[in-house]
This record gives structure tokens, sequence and C-alpha cells, in this order.
């Protein structure tokens, strides 16, 4: 009788067991496998209770899980064999969100298995399969996601955050990461500088710039030789400075955000010529002829003729970089009066 | 969107076939299977074949994953059909009258012969289909895109007749290869040449009109081009040994940034920025592929000057064939920001005009009224835009009836290229 009304307990416990002793021997791959069975078994039972008492439980299973097979795949891939666990990993860890994700009070719970998730897509690089978790968070009416703790909230938002950055949505990319970087925890900088990554790029291709102290205090220094271009107009030192750390922005995905920084840098020379004519004559100011242009970028290593200048002068008009028009004739462009340099007030170019 | 049937067919036929005799397969298959856990699309939902159009990457089933276990340990089939065409289906086809104009016997519509038949590609797969000897082995595979390459030069019969046969038929190469998960290096030329094929007709059906199917055939082909295109990138990374790339793998990697040139296409189902992170760095800083990291930046900030310069000056015919159609845009955007800003009072002249998009005069004059634009021409016959022009439109109907480039060196390279497939 009362062996029966626990037997359910055994395929939790044993397996468990059966984990801790492999890990403690070093057999990872052997100890994730147990462990599987063991949550595989706890999810069983958790799915029946009414109540969300066991979810801390549930959290570190999820955790442990996640952690467990990523260590289990380096073990798998060292002898040459095909690191799958962490995929196995999130098929279970969707099995839980499934479980977590309906009506009722265990759905405060979700929010934090959904980060584990996007911890292993990320990893894997399979980060469209976010989508469907996202949706089923972003389109319940039942919760507010405001009532998710914080902790989750943040996570989330510099995920979802990240997720807009590749696909250069930039005002939707900027709410979350700026959700995210305004709730973290302020004592945990190794966090605010991950957030700050991507967030800075994001800042950027809105017009908004970074202090150096900023890019300093979090070690972020490799953004800062393109704050310096954008704020001196200087276009080879983007391109350089884009070459340099080519790689790194590669891998994390921010390479084509700053890349379309360039218009900005023209903007920012063609400012300067504007101001710099100013001080020497007012009233002709508004009048830049492109050969000037061409000359400064000469200056700058950068070899172009008054066409290609033309065409950039065109684009900046047309992306409202710069207010006014170019005379194809006399080889000139002339500046509006009137606020020649718009702002981008938080709007990305050309919106 | 990922070539779907690639590891899918062996899943599919785990019970109905029996032949076990694959375990030099199933090391491959692994390394595969590895492989997979970057591509970009879904790779759960059994159920759909690579026929399907682009499926919906959101449908995941994300809880169906396969292990590598089930894809090791079933049988691989080793196809025994010594033809292009196994015996049995071109008996049917020839009681059928179903013979393309290639395959008929002295013009005979139910007479064919082993050496004119070409299997076709089957949209469902039955146990019949799974039988060894209606499968090709590699080596018939490489002589069946032997022979399909030869037919390609042939001016005989109109190009869409000549590429819908090849469109199908190569599609039936690689359905043999994925049935019988062949997914080793030596795949990787015949993968390549298939995806130049698609690429070259992507770039010629544009040029065909006079038959209404052209724009569904052209869509149907791009949809096989990326299915083509993305299952050669999984086999350059599932056959890598050491730190290099393959001959010819910078130029077909190019063609994925030059695919996503257009602002918001995503035919691949994944952001340029997201496939960037994990492309190799060799490829990445390779000669084909800057020149499309090029192309592509100047695509983006509006820089159309040097887009139609270096597009012109450096694109491999290949290249070309997918940039065309964005050169047309990027034209439209410099007439569009020439008008927009340029001095009221100094016309623009369309002799300029065309230095600047490498068109005839005459062809810009009609492509700026395809924009909505007028034209004057002064006393002594000079023609010239007038700027500030307030009713631009985005020109809609395709300008196929000249080169959108006049340049030399490109019709070379296209004389050079078209003959190689």
């Amino acid at each position: 009788m009362q062996s029966e009304k626990y037997s359910q307990y055994v395929d939790i416990m044993v397996p468990l067991f059966r984990a801790l002793q492999n890990y403690r021997l070093g057999n990872l791959v052997d100890s994730y496998q147990a462990f599987e069975k063991s949550a595989n078994a706890f999810i069983q039972e958790f799915r029946n209770w009414d109540s969300a008492w066991a979810l801390d439980a549930l959290h570190v299973v999820a955790y442990e899980i996640r952690v467990l097979a990523e260590r289990a795949d380096r073990e798998l891939g060292a002898i040459g064999k095909n690191p799958e666990k962490l995929k196995g990993a999130g098929s279970f860890l969707m099995k839980v969100f499934g479980v977590l994700a309906g009506k009722g009070p265990k759905r405060v719970g979700a929010l934090y298995v959904t980060c584990q998730l996007f911890k292993i897509y990320f990893k894997l690089g399979t980060v469209h399969l976010c989508r469907s978790v996202i949706r089923s968070i972003e389109t319940a009416r039942i919760f507010d996601f405001e009532e998710f703790p914080i902790r989750d909230k943040v996570t989330y938002m510099y995920y979802t955050g990240r997720l807009e950055v590749f696909n250069e949505n930039f005002p939707a990319a900027d709410h979350k990461l700026s959700y995210a970087l305004t709730h973290c925890n302020s004592r945990s900088e190794a966090n605010i500088r991950m957030i700050l990554k991507y967030l800075i790029p994001v800042k950027l291709s809105i017009g908004m710039i970074p202090k150096n102290s900023l890019l300093e205090k979090y070690n972020l220094t490799e953004y800062s030789n393109i704050v310096l271009a954008l704020k001196r107009g200087d276009l080879r030192l983007l391109r350089h400075a884009l070459r340099e750390h080519e790689d790194r922005f590669l891998r994390s995905g921010v390479y084509l955000v700053l890349e379309k920084l360039e218009l900005q840098v023209y903007q920012r020379l063609v400012k300067k010529i504007y101001i710099i004519q100013k001080q020497k004559d007012p009233n002709k100011a508004h009048q830049i002829k492109l050969e000037v242009i061409v000359k400064a970028l000469k200056w700058l290593e950068m070899d172009m003729d008054v066409d290609e200048v033309e065409c950039i002068m065109s684009i900046l008009i047309y992306k409202n970089l710069v207010k006014g028009y170019f005379a194809h004739k006399s080889k000139v462009a002339v500046l509006s009066k009137q606020d020649p340099f718009p702002k981008l007030n938080g709007k990305p170019v050309g919106s | 969107m990922a070539e779907r049937s690639l590891p899918k067919y062996t899943r599919g036929r785990r019970n109905t076939h029996r032949s076990s005799s694959s375990s030099t397969f199933a090391d491959s298959s692994l390394h595969f299977q590895s492989s997979r856990k970057f591509q970009s699309n879904n790779p759960t939902n059994h159920t759909t074949r690579s026929s399907e159009p682009n499926s919906n990457p959101n449908d995941n089933n994300i809880t169906n994953w396969d292990t590598a276990d089930d894809q090791a340990n079933h049988p691989t089939l080793v196809g025994t059909c010594p033809f292009m065409c196994p015996v049995e289906e071109r008996v049917q086809r020839e009681r059928l009258r179903d013979l393309a104009v290639f395959e008929r016997l002295h013009g005979n519509p139910r007479k064919s012969s082993p050496t004119l038949a070409v299997k076709k590609f089957c949209r469902t797969i039955s146990a019949k289909h799974d039988q060894a000897s209606n499968v090709r082995p590699l080596s018939v595979l490489e002589d069946t895109l032997n022979y399909l390459s030869n037919l390609w030069d042939s001016t005989e019969h109109p190009f869409e007749v000549v590429h819908d046969f090849i469109f199908d038929r190569t599609r039936s190469i690689r359905q043999d290869l994925s049935m019988q998960n062949i997914v080793g290096g030596q795949v990787i030329q015949l993968y390549e040449r298939m995806v130049k094929f698609h690429v070259i007709s992507h770039h010629k059906l544009r040029r065909c009109c006079g038959n209404s199917n052209i724009s569904s055939m052209h869509h149907l082909n791009m949809e096989q081009l990326t299915k083509a295109v993305t299952s050669l990138y999984n086999l350059y990374e599932a056959n890598r040994t050491s730190h290099s790339i393959y001959e010819n793998e910078a130029e077909f990697r190019s063609f994925y940034v030059l695919l996503h040139l257009g602002s918001d296409s995503q035919p691949m189902g994944e952001s340029i920025s997201l496939w960037f992170r994990r492309v190799p760095s060799l490829v990445m800083k390779s000669k084909e592929m800057c020149f499309a990291r090029r192309v592509l930046r100047y695509f983006r900030l509006g820089n159309y000057k040097h887009f139609i310069c270096t597009t012109e000056a450096e694109a491999s015919y290949l290249q070309y064939c997918i940039i065309e159609p964005y050169i047309c845009e990027v034209q439209a955007l410099a007439v569009c920001c020439v008008n927009y800003g340029g001095y009221k009072l100094n016309p623009y002249p369309l002799e300029d005009l065309s230095r600047l998009l490498m068109m005839k005069e005459s062809d810009v004059e009609s492509f700026c009224s395809g924009c909505g634009l007028q034209i004057y021409t002064d006393e002594i016959g000079k023609k010239f835009l007038p700027t500030k022009q307030t009713n631009f439109s985005h020109p809609k109907k395709v300008f196929q009836n000249y080169s959108l480039l006049q340049s030399e060196r490109l019709e070379r390279a296209a004389a050079e290229c078209s003959k190689l497939l």
C-alpha cells in the first residue's frame, strides 16, 4: 500500500541518484541521460499537481538540464561523436514550457523556462525556434507580462532585443534592450555589459552617442573608434574600426548595423565643413562646393571624384540627413538655412 | 529554406526499407546530422516533402527531434538502377504518353529509349520508389547530369522548354541523392552545377516573354535555387576536414548575400546578420565574398553610383545573374534621388544620367517615363530630366527588353560561362 503510493517517486529518485553518481565519476553523457529520465518523471508528476508549489524545484531542473547537456556535449565532441544532448534538453524544456504556459498559477514560471530555451537556441544557432515561444508569451491576454519575476523579464528582454538587432528592427530593439538595462541589477556589471554590447550599436544607429566613460567602465572599447569616427566625420576611422574588430562584430551580429553608420559619418563631415565655412564667411557657409568635400575625403585618403560625392550628397538629402539641394551644373550643394542637418531623434536613418 | 529531403527520406523510409548495407554511410550521415543543427529551417517537420513550397518555419514541432542514433542505426538505400530512367518508369510513361519532347525516339510520343528517358521527379514516395532498382547510384546520377548539361546548350527548343525539363530532372537527381543519403564531398561538384543551372535560369527566365507561365516558373526556380544552395552549404560544412575551403565555395556562398540584397527579403528564412555569425572566416575574407559584402553595403546605403560601377566591374556572371533584378531597383533609386535633390533650375542631362546608370540614353528616357517623369529636349536636341518633379513612382513594368547594364565585360563573361553547366 505504502510503496504503491510513493512508487512514482522511484522513477524520479533512482535515475537522479544515478545521474549524481555518474557526475561524480565524470561520465557526463551517462549523467545527462539519467538526469533527463529523472526530469521526465518529475514533470509527469508536476503536471498533475494543481498548485505551483514545486516551481522552484522545476526551475532547478530546467537550469541543471541545460548546463549538464552543454557539458555532456563537450564530452561527446571530444570523442568525435555527435553532440546532440543540448538539442535534447531543448525538446525537454519545450515540454516543460507546454506544462507551464497554460492558464493557472504555474504560468508565472513559464518565463524562466523560456529564457533557458533562448540560451539553448542561441547557443545552437537555431534562433528561429524562439519565435513560437515568443508568440506564446506575447499574445497571451490572460497573463500580464509585468507579473513575471523581474529577473526573468530582464533576461527575456535581453534575448528578444538581440533578435530584433539581427532583424535590424531598431525601435523595437531599443525598447527591449533599454528595458533590460533599466531593470537589470545595477551591481551585475557583467550583465550590464552584455546588454550594452547590443544596445550601443542600436543607439548609434538612431543617432545617440554614448560617453567614452561608459565604454571604458564596461570594457566596450571596441566601439571607441566607431564613436570617435561619428564625432569627427572620419570615414577612414570607421572603416578601420570595422576592419579591426570585424570577426568580433560578425560573430555578435552587429556588423551590418555598424556598417550602416557610414551615412551619419558623411553627414558629420559635411557639417564640419559647413561649420568651418561659417567661421570664415557666414554668408556663404550654406554653399558647399563638391570639390571641397572631395578634398576633405582626400585628406582621409579616400579617393572619390565629384560624381561620387554628388551621389553621396543626393542620398544624404533623400534620406533627410541634409536639407538642401545640389546643383549638378555648378557642382555645389546648397544647404537649407534652417536646420540643414536634421537630427535623427531616436529614429533610424531614412524612416 | 533547406533541402528538406536530405535527411528526411531516410526517416520516412525507416519501416519500409529492409536492405541493410550501409555502415559506410552511417558515419557520413552522422556528420551531416551534426551540421544540421545550424540549418536555418525547421528540422522536425517530417511530413513536409522537399516539393512543398516554402513552408512556414514558425510551425515547429520542437519536441519531435530525431536523435543521432536514429540516423545512424537505420539502413541506407543503395541504388542499382543502371539507366538514367528506371525501366519500369520508362515503360509506364511510354504507355501513358508521358514523354517530354527530349525523350521521344524520332519524335514518337509513345516511344523512348534508355539513352533518352530521364527519371522524373516524384512528389510522393511510396514503397515502390524505395526499391534499389528504381534508384540510381552516384555514377549514373553523374552521367545523367552530364547528359542534361548537353541538352542545356541545345538551341532547338525555346529556353522555357529546356529549362522546364532540366528543372524537373535535376530535382529528381537531388531526390535520388537524398534517398541514398549521399552527403560526401563527391557530390559537392554535382550540387554546384545544379545551383549554377538555377542561377542562370533565374536570369534567363526574366528575359523570356510571351509565355504566361513564366512568372510562376521564375518563382519555382527561385524556390529550388534556395533549396539546392542550402544543401550545398550543408555539404561544405559537413565535409570540411581542416580550415580550408572548397574551390568554388566562396563564390557560391556569396550568392546567399546577393539573394538577400532586397531590404525585406529573407528567401532562406534567416537574416544576413545571423548567417554571417557562422560563415567561416576564410570565406568571409575571400575576394568573392568581399565583393558581395561591398555590393550589399552600397545597396543598403543607397550608394547607387558605387553599386552600379562595382557590379559592372567585378561581378562574375553568376553573381550578376542574381544581382540583376536589384539593378533596376537601384537605378530607380538613382533617378529618384536626382529628381528629389537636384536644383530646380539645373535639369539633369540624360547624357550624364546614362553614364551614371550605365544605360543607353534612349533606354534612360523610357526608364524615366516608366518612373512617371517627364523629359524635355532643348533647342539643339539635348535631352534633360527636369528635377523636383512630384510624380515619381517606382517602375512597375519589368524592363526586359534591354540589358540593364551596358557592359562588354559582363557580356563576355556570360558567353564564357553559360556553356559550362
